[in-house]
């Protein structure tokens, strides 16, 4: 890569770093391969533009297989709160996942196994776009065994890298969702996606709400709705809704949001 | 149908009985020893005709049974036999209960001269008189009767706050109204699912909640509330606790009941005679002893209770059952500490789940107001189950599987592991002679009585109740965390390193919690039994390794526990005690490792001001004792060494103190043995020696050579690492070599280490740890030759066996039979909604771990043999013995002999042929049986020839025993640094 850079004029600046270690939570001087967002951003000559700004950035990659979960959280919480590579606008990532996790990022209300909390949030965060499928034999891995390193998949298809384009909704943070308080709402659908099946009714009464027919009728919802059934937006929707009453104020909601945080984190 | 035919013959219904019969024979089967068993009784009861018994007797001598088996193989409760016997002199009128069964003596040749009656001696008496250990005995009754007891904590010395007093009165308020709603909630609840007619899963539960008053049921439930940690307890923990809390209540009921304890209780105190000192000695073991006991009475099995353990899943839905219950039923008021805000009534616990990664895990936790009254209130008064106590009268002798420990608490002689009975199974099917040199060794070590030092017991309680010592291991109250940082509004408007600061303080104060509450419940226990004797009843892991049952406080604990324990037995110090202790307490420090014992003991004559300073004034003084490895333990080698010493009489001063001998690197002297080894039998101390030999700084110097020959020949890594071969390094992988790590996980630690380097450069971190990992395993293979090949063989044989479908099993050299409870797991659901039960699925092993952990299982099975017959043969000499796995405890008198007798049994031990014993064993076990080998599904299933081809294979593993080496096991008698 560097002699490509050399013979380029200009037109390729190569910089050592891993993306997907960029700002560790881990306190202490960051040596690389990690690195910190604003180093990187500076090197590039990327300035912070408003979130409703265009976007500033694109950046191309494939998922590391082995903690493709644990990234693709990452990433979510960076864009909820506009940390990381999101403190600069609505950064556009081109990155290719494994099919499993594609079908969970796009996945509709009802489908079994595939809608989950991370459906929810990252379709409430971002436009998901499918460029280009392609075979697993198509690429070259670093496993010893020379072996392609497919994830074991009982549940969902996984025969292919989806090339899948992310880019942030610009009306992400115009209702009463914020960035300072968006981690009460990744908490909230966590919870209640945790038991798909219960009904939200209960989850709404185990948070001590005593008014939570009231909220659901209010919202159209019905009130043996089960968690799995509901829309992404009839998430953000009763977020909403909850900001209003004061139950997020509970201290130990606050509490447990925290606890949540630490560890999506690690 | 046995059980239904028991409970209509106690109501003497014969006609219902007769029915069951019939029913019995229309879906074909035949009745059992216990059907005849219930039907005479019943007849006994109704003093039916002649001719009814006379027939009913004539059936079953028909089907193949001898009345007096009735008497031999039932286990009857209340009555029943009685009421047996009667019917049975209905037509038999002198018909006489058979004699019981002779005593049998286990045959195992390493303990003839154990068990041969010609040599045998009388038991150890204990400094008690009958009378005292008799109300010893009826306190621990007591204590076990009411199944909990609750104590004043260590902290109930500090004085009180009004806002403590305050917060008391409160939480007594809203005890008694969640007792009421609690106990409203529970009849709901019954009361709904007595009016379901349909089988459904309420249905199962409803019977198990009408077994006591639903007050014993609220009871339990409050305890548990009052238990729950403020960072709150996973769903599943919290509810098998519930449920076994219930079944043990239960079993409580039925000892009760059906009057077993009654029989325990006449039994006890006859028993106790072998130990008080004012009776004749008897020359009898206790299990024995306890046995012709039993047999004298004429209570014959009846001292067990019918099989009547729940089962795991039914132990989880009552559990969950009840925690659902506490959710719903248990409220406060949302102001009772802020009272602006709207009074409304909020639950107290919540469900909220914890996501680790791909896992989530349902949590219960309490609401933060309620936490903060707890805490406010600081209640100084804990309640324990009565098996979390030591026992305060000789433990019962184990006399079987299931009995034995306890005067009442149930007790499994076998811990087990995740619901797995296969073990349990094992045991029963062995014949009992085999288990007697275990159940004797449980016996001995459980006999072995305790008593607190005070003295230090109390300068740990003043550290604990002032402001803790996290150096000393004296967890600090929490009120010393450190403060929490400004704690902004809302969680995300604080910058990363704010959030970083924030979670590492939850996470110092849940640690902070946790381990205050652990030495809290220690310390607390400790003082409890401060002016008492008390013992340690024990029972075995599956390999045999032996542990005290009380869980919180006994003699395995850390050195804060273990400094406070004295034996309550004293004897004098004799010529070389003081010089034991001196040398026990340099070992304590850590320093001196690979000094000479005489080097130890010089070192501790040059210290003895600072040792005599330590033990003067411990907290004002130099504080010698706290720069130690085991600081309380040395402070009270410290104290003791100081009265001996200042006694006119050094040799006659009595004391009580334990010495320690540990075994060094206790796991891989096994193999060195096992493999006859001879360098590494000189390395593990089998060989004598004039200084301890260090097997890791030898691993260390191997690996040096063979780097040294790499990095000439030009290997890259090797020259990187060249400065960065030491002993540090390969420690951690030598060690866990014999507990089978693989050079997956040796290379892990390998990298670890050497990432604590810092001039190591980074980017050959794995190519270095790769290198490493494969030179130490080719060090230990070079040194230990044997010991390799010995290990390749457990784990392929192992495979082997896991792949044809079956577990690994074998037999101990005394006798003990071992599975390894391995089984691919099977997920349950724990739902209260789940309507029925799962059919039970066959256990399939785990083949990964049944492979993996047979070596590591085998050596400890050994380390137990070992340790089990040096416990037997120190009981011969009349040595106080207790073992921490593979550190023996004895007094300083007689610490020579008791290294005498470990070295001999240890040679006695590995003399057996266990590799070839294991071996046939094996070949008999796996070979002879038809088999069925567990292909990868998707393949088709084998063929006769290649089944064939498998047991063929299977066979040549197994009958390959691994060759030897040339070490002369019987130098090991000479060799001073083998346990030291």
């Amino acid at each position: 890569i560097q002699s490509l850079e050399n013979s380029l004029d200009g037109q390729l600046k190569v910089i050592y770093g891993d993306f997907f270690r960029l700002d560790p939570l881990a306190t202490g001087t960051v040596k690389p391969p990690a690195m910190c967002s604003d180093k990187l951003f500076e090197t590039m000559g990327v300035a912070a533009v408003p979130w409703r700004a265009d976007v500033p950035v694109k950046i191309f990659g494939i998922l590391p297989q082995k903690k493709e979960r644990n990234t693709l959280w990452r990433l979510l919480f960076a864009l909820y709160e506009c940390s990381s590579i999101y403190r600069y606008g609505r950064a556009e990532l081109n990155i290719f996942i494994s099919e499993k996790e594609y079908q969970v990022l796009t996945a509709k209300p009802g489908e079994a196994r595939a809608y989950q909390a991370l459906s929810v949030l990252w379709q409430v965060g971002c436009e998901i776009q499918l460029l280009h499928t392609e075979p697993w034999s198509s690429f070259v891995t670093n496993l010893k065994n020379g072996g392609l390193a497919v994830p074991k998949s009982t549940w969902l298809p996984n025969d292919h890298l989806c090339l899948v384009r992310l880019t942030p909704q610009q009306n992400l943070f115009t209702g009463g969702l914020k960035p300072t308080n968006s981690a009460t709402f990744i908490f909230m659908v966590k919870q209640c996606l945790a038991k798909p099946k219960s009904r939200l009714t209960d989850r709404l009464n185990s948070w001590s709400l005593d008014s939570g027919g009231k909220l659901l009728r209010e919202l159209e919802i019905p009130k043996n709705a089960e968690a799995r059934k509901l829309y992404p937006e009839d998430y953000r929707r009763l977020f909403e809704a909850l900001q209003n009453s004061n139950m997020f104020t509970e201290t130990w909601f606050h509490d447990e949001v925290l606890e949540s945080i630490r560890n999506i984190n690690l | 149908y046995n059980i239904v035919m028991r409970s209509w013959a106690r109501k003497g219904c014969l006609q219902r009985i007769n029915q069951l019969f019939s029913m019995l024979e229309s879906v074909g089967l035949r009745p059992s020893l216990d059907s005849y068993a219930a039907a005479l009784e019943c007849m006994g009861r109704n003093q039916s005709s002649t001719k009814a018994v006379w027939r009913c007797v004539q059936q079953l001598k028909n089907d193949g049974f001898h009345v007096d088996e009735l008497f031999q193989k039932c286990l009857f409760e209340e009555d029943e036999k009685e009421k047996v016997l009667r019917a049975i002199r209905i037509v038999q009128p002198n018909y006489q209960l058979p004699p019981p069964p002779k005593p049998q003596t286990c045959k195992s040749s390493l303990l003839q001269d154990f068990y041969s009656k010609e040599k045998m001696v009388p038991y150890p008496k204990l400094d008690f008189t009958v009378q005292e250990l008799q109300e010893r005995f009826q306190q621990q009754l007591e204590m076990e009767l009411d199944n909990t007891i609750t104590i004043e904590s260590v902290e109930s010395t500090k004085p009180l706050t009004p806002q403590a007093i305050k917060a008391r009165k409160l939480l007594a308020t809203l005890r008694s109204q969640w007792h009421d709603s609690i106990l409203q909630a529970l009849q709901k609840s019954k009361h709904s699912m007595s009016k379901l007619k349909t089988v459904s899963g309420y249905n199962i539960l409803y019977p198990y909640l009408c077994l006591m008053p639903d007050e014993e049921y609220v009871g339990i439930m409050l305890q548990i509330l009052n238990t729950l940690s403020p960072q709150g307890e996973s769903l599943a923990v919290l509810a098998r606790e519930l449920g076994s809390k219930i079944y043990n209540r239960y079993i409580t009921q039925r000892k009760l009941r059906s009057r077993q304890l009654e029989k325990v209780q006449e039994v006890y105190e006859e028993y106790i005679h072998l130990l008080a000192k004012d009776s004749q000695p008897d020359r009898y073991l206790p299990r024995e002893y306890w046995e012709k006991l039993v047999a004298e009475a004429g209570f014959g099995p009846s001292l067990n209770l019918k099989d009547c353990s729940w089962p795991y899943m039914l132990l989880m839905r009552l559990g969950m059952h009840m925690l659902e219950l506490l959710v719903q039923a248990v409220k406060v008021p949302r102001n009772v500490l802020n009272p602006r805000l709207e009074p409304r009534l909020i639950p107290v616990l919540y469900h909220v789940y914890s996501f680790h990664s791909s896992w989530q895990v349902g949590l219960i936790k309490p609401h933060p107001i309620f936490s903060q009254i707890v805490s406010d209130a600081a209640e100084t008064l804990l309640t324990f189950n009565s098996s979390a106590i030591p026992m305060l009268c000789p433990p019962v002798p184990w006399t079987s599987p299931h009995f034995g420990a306890f005067a009442l608490n149930d007790t499994k002689l076998m811990r087990f592991v995740d619901g797995a009975i296969q073990h349990q199974l094992l045991l029963e099917q062995c014949p009992p002679v085999n288990l007697h040199p275990v159940l004797d060794a449980l016996n001995q070590l459980g006999n072995c009585a305790w008593k607190i030092n005070q003295p230090v017991l109390d300068i740990i309680i003043s550290i604990f109740n002032d402001k803790g010592n996290e150096k000393l291991d004296i967890p600090p109250p929490i009120s010393e965390a450190p403060r929490p940082p400004a704690a902004p509004s809302n969680s995300s408007t604080c910058n990363k390193s704010q959030k970083h600061e924030l979670l590492l303080y939850k996470k110092k104060t849940a640690e902070m919690h946790s381990l205050r509450m652990d030495a809290l419940y220690k310390l607390s226990i400790a003082n409890y039994v401060r002016d008492k004797v008390f013992w340690f009843p024990h029972n075995m892991d599956f390999r045999g390794r032996t542990y005290p049952c009380p869980p919180y406080f006994n003699h395995l604990g850390n050195d804060v526990t273990r400094a406070i324990l004295l034996f309550a037995e004293g004897k004098p110090l004799g010529p070389k005690g003081l010089d034991w202790l001196k040398i026990h307490l340099v070992n304590l420090t850590g320093l001196k490792k690979n000094n000479a014992l005489q080097e130890r003991l010089e070192y501790a004559n040059e210290i003895m001001e600072e040792i005599l300073d330590s033990a003067d004034h411990p907290l004002t003084g130099r504080k010698w004792w706290m720069n130690t490895d085991e600081p309380w333990q040395a402070l009270a080698c410290c104290m003791e060494i100081a009265k001996a010493s200042r006694s006119p009489d050094p040799a006659a001063y009595i004391s009580h103190f334990p010495v320690h001998q540990d075994g060094s690197c206790n796991g891989l002297q096994h193999y060195a043995a096992l493999g006859r080894d001879l360098i590494g039998a000189m390395s593990v101390n089998l060989m004598p020696c004039s200084v301890p030999q260090d097997v890791y700084s030898a691993v260390a110097q191997q690996v040096e050579e063979f780097r040294k020959k790499d990095a000439e020949q030009g290997v890259k890594i090797a020259q990187v690492l060249q400065g960065f071969v030491n002993r540090k390094v390969v420690k951690q992988t030598v060690m866990t070599v014999v507990y089978g790590v693989t050079r997956y996980g040796g290379r892990l630690q390998m990298e670890k280490r050497l990432k604590e380097i810092d001039e190591f450069p980074e980017e050959y971190l794995w190519e270095a740890s790769h290198y490493l990992v494969k030179q130490v395993f080719n060090g230990i293979k070079e040194m230990f030759s044997a010991t390799r090949d010995i290990q390749n063989w457990l784990t392929e044989s192992a495979k082997l066996i896991a792949q044809s479908g079956r577990t690994v099993e074998w037999v101990t050299p005394l006798g003990l039979p071992i599975v390894q409870p391995y089984y691919r797991s099977r997920s349950t659901v724990v739902s209260i909604w789940c309507a029925v039960c799962p059919l039970p699925l066959p256990w399939k092993p785990d083949t990964v771990k049944q492979k993996n952990a047979f070596p590591p299982n085998f050596i400890h099975s050994l380390d137990s043999t070992h340790m089990m017959l040096t416990a037997l043969h120190c009981l011969r000499q009349g040595l106080t013995f207790v073992s921490v796995h593979d550190c023996y405890w004895t007094h300083a008198l007689t610490v020579d002999v008791m290294n005498q007798i470990c070295r001999q049994q240890f040679v006695a031990l590995h003399s057996e042929k266990i590799l070839q014993d294991l071996s046939e064993f094996m070949l008999e076990k796996y070979c002879r049986a038809p088999m069925l080998i567990c292909f990868p599904s998707g393949s088709s299933s084998p063929g006769r020839e290649t089944r064939a081809l498998w047991q063929k294979k299977l066979m040549e593993q197994l009958s390959n025993v691994p060759k030897t080496g040339k070490f002369n096991l019987k130098k090991v008698m000479d060799s001073t640094y083998f346990f030291s």
